[in-house]
Order: C-alpha cells, then structure tokens, then sequence
C-alpha cells in the first residue's frame, strides 16, 4: 500500500516537472499564444457588429448583447489554438531525440504524456481568464457569478486536455509535427460546425443534426446559458463533464498507443 | 523595348507560370487545402448562418447565393498567396538568383508569378461552386455573365494578394513571411459585406466595411447570385480592382528591382 503510493507521489512529481517544463516552453514563444486571443477577439468584435439583427429572430436565445452569446465560442476557439500544443512539441521530443532519453530515464510513462498535456491546460485557463476578462470589459456580464466563471475557465482548460490528447495520438503515430499541426483545421471546424457561433435551433437539415451531435455543442450550451440564464448545478455538471469525458478517452488512447508503440519497439 | 525584348520577356513570364502548374502536377497536395479550405467554409457559414436569410434585407432566400461567392473569393486570395510559396521557395533555395539572370525585363518573373496565381484561383472557385450547386441548390440568375463576374474578381483578388505577397517574400525572403499576408487577406475579407449586407451592420464595422474595397469587389462577384448583373455594381469593382493591383503591383516590382544584383 505505502509503496503504490509512494509511486503515486512519484508520478505526481514526475509529472509537475514535466509540466514546469512545457509551461517554460510556452513561456518561451509567447508570440505563438497570440493568435490564439486576437482570432476571437477579432471574430467576437465582427460578429457583434454584424449579428445584432439576429437576435430578434425567433429561437434566438434572449440574450443581453451578441457578445454574451458568443463568449463560450470564443473562449472555445481561443483555446483550441493552442490544443494541439501538447502534441507537437511531444512530436519535437520524438524528431529530437529527447524522448528517447526520457524513455531510458527512470520517468513513469504516463507523467511524459500528462506533464506536457498539463502545461497545455494552465495556458488554456490563462487564456480563457483574458477573454472572459475583455468581454467583462466591453460590457458582458456572466449570470452564473463567480462560481459560473470558475466553472467556464475550468471547461477551457478540460476541453485542451481532450484535444491535447488526441493531438498526443497523433504525435506517437506519427512521430512529425507537421502530421499533428494538420490535426488543428478539423479541430476549427468541428467548433464552426456546433453552436459555438449560431443558436443550432436556427440551423436546418442535416448540418443542424451534425451540429447538435457535436461534443463541442454539448460543451458550449451548457456554459452559454452559465452565462446567459445563471448558475444552474446541472449546467456546471455538464459543461465540466463533457470535456472531461473526452478527455479521458483521448489521454487512455494515448497512453495506449505509446504502449503499443513501446511494445513493437 | 523593343519587339525583341517583349518576346523575350512573355516567353519568360510564361515560362514562370507554366512552371507553377506543373509544380502542381506534380505535388497535387499543394493546391489540396486551396481548394478544400474555401469548400469547408462555404458548408460551415451557409450551415451556420443559414436562418440569416429569414431577415428583411437579406437579399436572397437560398444562403448558398450569398455565401459561394464569399468562399469563392476566399479560396481565390489564398490560391493567390499560395502562388507566392514557390517564389519564396525559390528565393530560399537560390534558385531565384539564377532566375533574374535570365534576359529580358525582370518584371517578367513578376508578371508570371501573378499569371500562376490567377489560374490556380480558377481550381476554388469552381469546386466552391460545384458543391454549392450540389448541396445547397444554388442558383445564377445573373446568368452566365454572372459567372464571368465571378471569376473576374476571383483571378483579379488572388493577383491582389499574390502582388501583396511578393511585396513581403521580396522584402523578408522567407516563405513564413506568407503569415502576414494570410492575415492581412483575413481581415480585409472578414471586415467587408462577407457574410451580411452593410444595412445589417452597425457600428465601427458599419464604417469599416463600406470603405473596404474588397466590399466593392465582393458586390461585384455575387451580384450574379443574387439578381442581374448590373453596370453600376460592376464598375465600383473594377475600379476596387485595378487600383489595388496597380498600388500592389507598384511596391512589388519595386521590390524585385531592389533584389536585382
């Protein structure tokens, strides 16, 4: 019992090491954050701009302004620029050498993975504080409190971790950074085609179903109306749970396909 | 000049843009994400947007005839700046020094440069329009001439941003320095009549967007779409057009000159 725990411990430190690490490593190229927080901006201050008649019509969610109403896609968004992170700079370690060394080490193989995925997660939650703090700025309120921000922040930095994940699959497959960087056009467009953008009830035919099917929909409804209706217990649960979900999914499979890569040698 | 000296120099410009189809020919994978981005984005906008339509004003009832002419011009600015990759390759790699060895007028490489760019505009729009027509039902009451104002603008924008592009590939020298351009196409498309009419906007963007001339060349390319094509939607166009391409093309050539040894 004391020695599984005395493991445990292990790959905990193991894996805030890992995770100062890359936090260093984005630290480094903080350029590379910043069209992550401008693209949004840019999008949420068009939109704005241009949607205000859309809100009248019928199966509009009542919202204060346009702004309320895109602030999870945003954030959505502006993470996601980042998401795969996580998985290029594991493609960099692999192209370099520097995972080899790492595998020879006596590192547990899971902290290599959760190390560079939470690095991904703290930036994501510094950049989805940014965002909700310039649209509190430009007026927005979040119904759901402080406890609703907390929440929406959290569900930022749980949804990086699904990506990250699926980003890190792809990284051990492939072993090319380039490979996983082609991974973030899918990711943009599976936010475009959900409601990060447009209520799905004014949607039609099959694009609406593919929309209301869509993870990224089941992430951003629940956190739209944190912000739009008030905090709601349910919502927290759903907007956490969703991304949570996947996230476990993406990192299992990922761990997974380093075993089995591990394993074929 | 002299007649000599011309038929030098269009012997080299073609050169130049037969080079850059063949390269495509070759590495098909190069014009794949020209021609499925603009796709992709015409399904997600006309998906996402499509109730737009419901609203006075709107200018038609089928989404696809607002929206294909938007990606259209999209997937043409970025085939235009795609163009620019094989210059900047060739500047990286030296193979350009060797080029503005050969004889005749420099502004030859420049011309089939934008000669390249403005054919591989042709590729995004027409897959742009044939899923259009294949998904969303869209329709050309402008008719054939509607077309031709289409692919007007579409080959003029991706000679706009191929020019843009070769004022900064000449100046930096370096096939990243693409980055800035995908940018500045970004914003001059994203703030313009893209996606709503100018009576939907309001605000800064209300400002912004009428004084953009990619707004001139947009009307110019979905009046087809949306009714007859008309004189006085065209000539603000052309106008948007031939004033950015002869501002663009100045800085450029500029630019090669300053390269020359």
């Amino acid at each position: 019992m004391s020695s599984g725990l005395g493991g445990l411990r292990l790959a905990g430190t193991q894996t805030l090491a890992l995770a100062r690490r890359s936090l260093n490593n984005e630290r480094r190229q903080l350029v590379s954050i910043m069209p992550g927080l401008v693209f949004p901006l840019m999008m949420a201050a068009v939109y704005s701009q241009q949607f205000g008649r859309a809100l009248a019509l019928p199966g509009f969610p009542e919202v204060d302004s346009f702004l309320s109403f895109i602030l999870p896609g945003s954030i959505i968004q502006a993470v996601s620029f980042g998401g795969t992170t996580a998985g290029t700079e594991l493609a960099l370690d692999i192209e370099n050498g520097f995972f080899d060394r790492l595998m020879a080490s006596p590192v547990a193989r899971v902290p290599i993975l959760l190390g560079r995925l939470g690095g991904t997660a703290v930036v994501a939650a510094g950049k989805a504080s940014f965002i909700v703090a310039v649209f509190l700025i430009f007026g927005v309120t979040i119904k759901g409190g402080i406890a609703g921000t907390v929440i929406i922040i959290a569900t930022a930095a749980l949804l990086v971790l699904a990506i990250g994940g699926l980003a890190q699959i792809m990284a051990i497959r492939t072993q090319s950074q380039e490979a996983v960087s082609a991974t973030f056009p899918l990711i943009f467009v599976s936010i475009f085609m959900s409601s990060a953008f447009f209520p799905t009830a004014l949607m039609s035919g099959w694009y609406q179903k593919l929309a209301e099917n869509n993870p990224i929909t089941w992430t951003i409804d629940p956190v739209r109306r944190l912000v739009i209706e008030g905090w709601s217990a349910s919502d927290a649960l759903q907007s956490l749970g969703v991304p949570a979900a996947l996230a476990v999914i993406t990192i299992m499979g990922a761990v997974r396909t380093l075993n089995t890569k591990l394993k074929a040698g | 000049m002299t007649m000599n000296e011309l038929s030098a120099s269009t012997r080299v410009a073609w050169a130049v843009c037969i080079r850059g189809m063949q390269r495509i020919r070759a590495r098909p994978v190069l014009i794949i994400p020209t021609v499925i981005m603009p796709v992709v984005l015409v399904v997600s906008f006309s998906g996402s947007f499509s109730s737009l339509t419901r609203i006075d004003g709107y200018g038609t009832d089928n989404i696809y005839n607002w929206m294909a002419p938007y990606a259209a011009l999209q997937g043409a600015v970025f085939a235009g700046i795609g163009g620019v990759g094989s210059v900047a390759d060739d500047i990286e790699n030296g193979f350009f020094d060797r080029l503005l060895l050969t004889p005749g007028s420099h502004s030859a490489l420049l011309v089939g440069t934008v000669g390249y760019s403005a054919l591989r505009a042709f590729l995004p729009t027409t897959a742009v329009l044939l899923i259009s027509l294949l998904i969303g039902g869209l329709t050309i009451p402008g008719g054939l001439l509607g077309l031709i104002t289409l692919y007007l603008a579409a080959a003029s924008m991706a000679m706009v941003f191929c020019l843009t592009g070769l004022v900064i590939v000449y100046k930096l020298k370096s096939h990243r320095s693409l980055m800035l351009v995908q940018v500045l196409a970004f914003g001059a498309l994203f703030i313009s009549v893209g996606q709503v009419p100018l009576s939907f906007m309001q605000g800064w963007l209300h400002t912004a967007a009428r004084l953009n001339p990619v707004s001139n060349v947009l009307e110019l390319a979905r009046q087809g779409f949306l009714g007859q094509v008309a004189w006085q939607t065209t000539w603000p166009g052309l106008v948007a057009l031939a004033a950015m391409i002869t501002v663009t093309g100045f800085f450029a050539r500029r630019g090669l000159y300053r390269l020359t040894p």
